[in-house]
């Protein structure tokens, strides 16, 4: 079958046909619009831009007088008069045009004239006769306002467009315009009050108010002028959920976080939002270590929507937020002789944990869930047979998960304080071959160099800790060499280094929480070789044993000898600073923790605690530095 | 009356170069005959010094004390030397300031060795802690103040005052002025791309609400009155003591006082077209025949101003500049400026980075200069019975400090030879007889 229309190539001839044929009439026209005024217009554009005012001036005079009703030529000539201040010739020529026309444009070009000359009284009521030319009109309100943001008139300004909105009657004619007017010119509420009728308007602007709001709340009155504004609204209208979100942002940036959670409850119940707006609440609250109000808004979704597809996520940030509450606080879950005492901040989060394993057994969070429990069996509740068999669940349930590797770290760790070594060691060899690189591989190959310390294997702890050592971007570098240290300057004098083997010996004890054994192998050490160079070490060990046994006593005294028995030891400084922060901390002791602060500074003056000594010593004597 | 009574208590209380040269020779006649002190605190100032800051902080602090402390010009990088009491070796320790102990007899050797004809050294007595102002709104703006970083460090007092403290004639109760990043010119430093910013939106409301208060149109003619305030006051005996911005728009703004040199982006309107031929040389400080810049998207105010090194310099391990050295017993002033452990110090940018060598006036002392490449780092003159000294750069520890940057820890830089040279300006006013009660 034939086409009926014609194939492409006949197309392009036709084109360019039209083209050649075209060509010198189009050109034709072109060398009739190059006419030597706008040639001579283009000169003087160029003069004005290189400031050469006078010739500029010449040349559009001239123009103009050749050609009075062209625009760009009176535009031009008026811009150049202004440049040189010669605003009486502007008026002038402003004033002829005006004789035609009494339009707002050339009032308001007159009225600005007028204020640049300093005459100020008349430049107003041009203004004014500038939109008396078309008072019903907005564009006259427009021309006007935008000539009064020229001169930076902006309470002028505000007051135009309110009175465009009266002459008009379009209440909400010039709303951002306006709002944005008052936030720059300081006028905060009224501001407020624009984006709240805005978003009346339209409740999908709320994100675009914010935006506009935000940066001037940084200005203390900004924000409380807006607050009391939001607030009255709100309380006109509690019903009108835009608004309450504004205000609810609003008492978040002032940090008024009680405030803030009962506009976003209210926003909750008003949506029907299943908790979603609560939870963000107090993930925003949590973050902004505004704990209690966070609490009791996880609470509350817990207990209004527990059903809600929100809940299993409060349930776990309800638990990880109290997890960070107790650190912030060193809640305990011991006291110093070691019997259980309440932790309620742990407790809380263990409960949380639990149920939340009991109702969400199949959700995305519960190998994550389940490892935290085992942390906190492991770390806080110090009952490692549980946090055992919870990292065991976690590795064998979900066996390619991060959570799994990270409970088959923790199960490393834990065969070490059962003194397990071999099965700890063989735990973190395969957790390196399996992973191969990242943060918890070279964790786990530290690990594994310390368990060779502990076992009095100090070559094969030497070996390995000059690999970690290699990669010192890595968080255990400066562990390993601390270790290595350790290891390089306390063999001997034995052949079989007892010395550094008690020490270990300690070391493990102390780790596997046994800490009158640790003690004692800490003891038995000083005694038996007390001219050691690891005895400075070993005196340093006692005291954190003692300290971490809640016997600041024995560990302050243990730590003030330190700097008497071995003055030049690199622990010395350190173990003056230990000792002033148990006479200040635990014995309330501001005088002697000061004197003891000045002797580090007096007698270790280059220590790297001075600088923090120095600060105490201010504090405790309540300088205010 | 009121005004030329303040004048004349003024000159009463404040000194002039002479008066400081005769305070200079009587202090030298005295320690001639100086006897050993019973305990004596020696603050060295040069390498061995571990926190050069501080202790002109602990200077500060003892003139507070009615203690008086001796500077020992060109001894051991500037060293001070005090009369022990108790509690001053434990401020000093607490403080983090080295100090060396003199047994009795040492003192008056080094004084007799610091006295002798044979070094380029001298002893100035400081005897009253200056009263000190900051000139700086109360507006934070997002950038730092080097001098206000400074006097916190140091923990020297200071207050702080503006236009309408300033315009309320409250300087008068004050020894040594500060001023930073500031622009006299009424162009809001220039910061036009900032325009939309809340910070540069609230300055400039902030600065026409103050300029309509005091009956002024424009920013710029309330800063032409705020910075002919300063100098009466600099004529009148006080101490200023500009940095970066604060020193050529200083200037600036007094030359164009009969003029309109604001474009008008930043005041509504034009410059004047024959602003370049009514600038005023006679009314500056420290420069002229200066050519100010007029297009207000140029970050730059005058020609007066360097700007960067060339691209080739603009590196900080290679961009230096370096001290003079003055006749430490004939010329005290200058030399007490640049007391320092160190004769080159590295360069640091700012708004203003270094002053054109041409366009300083031949009456002012140049103090620093970048060398070979004409350009004045750090100047000093007089004016009536006062002195005012400028000092180029924005933060002599942040090499390019951007706005928005946070400001320098000086905790990391307790050694800085930059930030010395401020502290000096603040020992300098102290250098001088008690106020007499009146």
């Amino acid at each position: 079958m034939k086409r009926t229309f014609l194939p492409i190539r006949s197309w392009i001839g036709v084109v360019v046909l039209t083209a050649l044929i075209w060509a010198p009439v189009v050109d034709a026209v072109g060398q009739q619009q190059e006419n030597p005024q706008i040639v001579r217009f283009r000169l003087a554009d160029t003069f004005l831009r290189s400031g050469q005012f006078d010739q500029a001036i010449g040349l559009l005079e001239d123009l103009y007088a050749e050609a009075p009703r062209n625009d760009a030529f009176y535009e031009k000539l008026k811009e150049a008069y202004n440049n040189v201040k010669r605003y009486e010739e502007a008026a002038a020529l402003v004033r002829a045009r005006l004789v035609d026309t009494r339009s707002a444009a050339l009032l308001s070009d007159l009225a600005n004239i007028r204020y640049l000359q300093g005459n100020e009284k008349d430049a107003y009521a041009t203004w004014q006769e500038a939109v008396e030319t078309a008072p019903t009109d907005p564009n006259a309100y427009r021309i006007v306002y935008r000539s009064l943001l020229g001169v930076r008139q902006f309470e002028r300004a505000v007051s135009l467009l309110e009175q465009a909105r009266a002459a008009t009657g379009q209440t909400a004619l010039f709303r951002v315009e306006l709002a944005y007017l008052c936030s720059i010119s300081g006028l905060y509420a009224k501001a407020a009050e624009e984006y709240l009728a805005l978003l009346k308007e339209n409740d999908r602007h709320l994100d675009f108010v914010r935006s506009r709001l935000g940066p001037f709340l940084e200005e203390e009155e900004a924000l409380a002028s807006s607050l009391v504004v939001v607030q009255d609204a709100v309380r006109t209208d509690p019903l009108y959920r835009t608004w309450r979100e504004l205000l609810g942002w609003l008492y978040i940036e002032a940090e008024d976080f009680a405030n803030a959670l009962g506009e976003y409850r209210a926003i909750d119940g008003l949506a029907g939002g299943q908790g979603h707006m609560l939870f963000e609440f107090a993930r925003t609250a949590a973050e902004a270590g505004a704990y209690n109000k966070a609490s009791e808004a996880y609470r509350e979704v817990l207990e209004r929507y527990p059903d809600a597809p929100a809940a299993a996520r409060t349930l776990a940030a309800f638990g990880a937020m109290h997890i960070r509450w107790a650190a912030e606080i060193d809640e305990r879950a011991f006291d110093e002789t070691g019997n259980r005492i309440g932790a309620p901040h742990y407790d809380e989060a263990l409960a949380a944990y639990q149920t939340f394993l009991q109702q969400y057994p199949h959700h995305e969070l519960y190998p994550d869930v389940l490892h935290r429990i085992g942390r906190l069996q492991q770390d806080v509740f110090l009952d490692t047979g549980s946090a055992e068999s919870t990292f065991l669940q976690v590795v064998s349930a979900f066996p390619d998960t991060r959570a799994a590797d990270q409970a088959a770290f923790d199960l490393a760790n834990i065969a070490i304080i059962h003194g397990q070594l071999d099965d700890a060691r063989l735990r973190f060899n395969r957790l390196i071959e399996r992973l191969r690189t990242g943060d918890l591989v070279e964790q786990a190959r530290f690990n594994l160099a310390s368990i060779h310390m502990l076992a009095g294997e100090f070559d094969a702890a030497l070996s390995l800790v000059d690999i970690i050592d290699a990669h010192t971007s890595t968080d255990v570098s400066n562990d390993a060499i601390t270790l290595k240290i350790l290891l390089l300057g306390n063999r001997g004098p034995d052949s079989l280094d007892m010395p550094l083997r008690r020490y270990a010996g300690a070391l493990l004890a102390r780790k596997q929480r046994r800490p009158l054994a640790a003690l004692d192998s800490v003891d038995a050490l000083l005694s038996m070789y007390p001219s050691h160079a690891l005895a400075d070490e070993a005196r340093f060990l006692r005291g954190e044993i003692l300290l971490a046994a809640g016997r600041g006593q024995e560990a302050y005294e243990t730590f003030a000898e330190i700097p008497l028995m071995y003055p030049a030891s690199f622990l010395a400084d350190r173990a003056l600073f230990e000792a002033a922060g148990i006479l200040s901390r635990e014995s309330g002791k501001s005088e002697e923790a000061i004197a003891v602060y000045r002797r580090l500074l007096s007698e270790y003056p280059g220590s790297l605690f001075a600088g923090k000594a120095r600060d105490h010593i201010r504090r405790l004597r309540g300088d205010g530095v | 009356m009121k005004q030329s009574a303040f004048r004349s208590s003024i000159r009463k209380k404040t000194m002039s170069l002479r008066s400081i040269c005769l305070l200079f020779l009587a202090s030298a006649l005295s320690f001639a005959t100086l006897s050993a002190r019973a305990q004596d605190i020696l603050i060295p100032m040069d390498i061995r010094q571990s926190n050069h800051l501080k202790a002109y902080g602990i200077v500060f602090w003892l003139l507070e004390q009615g203690e008086t402390v001796d500077w020992l010009l060109n001894y051991r990088g500037g060293a001070f030397l005090a009369s022990g009491f108790n509690g001053l070796e434990q401020e000093l320790q607490v403080r983090g300031v080295h100090f060396e102990r003199i047994a009795p007899g040492a003192s008056a050797r080094i004084v007799a060795e610091v006295e002798s004809e044979g070094y380029n050294t001298a002893i100035v007595r400081l005897e009253t802690a200056p009263n000190i102002a900051v000139y700086a709104p109360e507006q934070t703006l997002p950038w730092d103040d080097a001098v206000l970083l400074a006097l916190e460090y140091a923990e020297v007092t200071y207050d702080i005052l503006y236009d309408d403290k300033i315009l309320d004639g409250h300087l008068r109760e004050y020894d040594w002025l500060h001023l930073h990043h500031e622009d006299f010119t009424g162009q809001y430093g220039k910061f036009l791309q900032y325009r939309n910013i809340p910070w540069y939106i609230e300055q400039q409301r902030d600065t026409e609400q103050m300029a309509a208060r005091y009956g002024f149109r424009k920013a710029s003619r309330l800063k032409l009155e705020v910075a002919r305030t300063i100098k009466e006051y600099v004529g009148q005996g006080g101490f200023l003591f500009a940095m970066c911005s604060g020193t050529d728009t200083y200037d600036i703004a007094l030359a164009a006082h009969r003029t309109d040199i604001v474009p008008a982006e930043y005041d509504g309107d034009p410059v004047n077209p024959d602003a370049l031929s009514r600038l005023d040389f006679n009314m500056t400080l420290a420069f002229e025949n200066f050519t100010p810049v007029f297009h207000p998207a140029e970050y730059e105010h005058s020609n007066i101003d360097t700007g960067p090194p060339p691209p080739a310099l603009r590196n900080q391990a290679i961009d230096y500049f370096t001290l003079f050295e003055f006749s430490a017993k004939w010329d005290p002033v200058p030399t007490m400026l640049t007391q320092n452990h160190v004769a080159t110090i590295k360069g640091f940018i700012g708004q203003t980075t270094s002053f054109r060598k041409a366009l300083v006036k031949p009456s002012v002392v140049v103090l620093a200069e970048a060398p070979n490449r004409d350009e004045v780092k750090y100047l000093h003159g007089n004016f009536g019975e006062g002195t005012f000294t400028f000092y180029a750069g924005h933060d002599p520890e942040d090499y390019q400090h951007y706005v928005g940057d946070p400001p320098t820890d000086l905790d990391l830089h307790k050694n800085s030879p930059g930030y010395r040279l401020i502290l000096n300006n603040i020992l300098f006013p102290a250098a001088k007889k008690k106020k007499q009660k009146t």
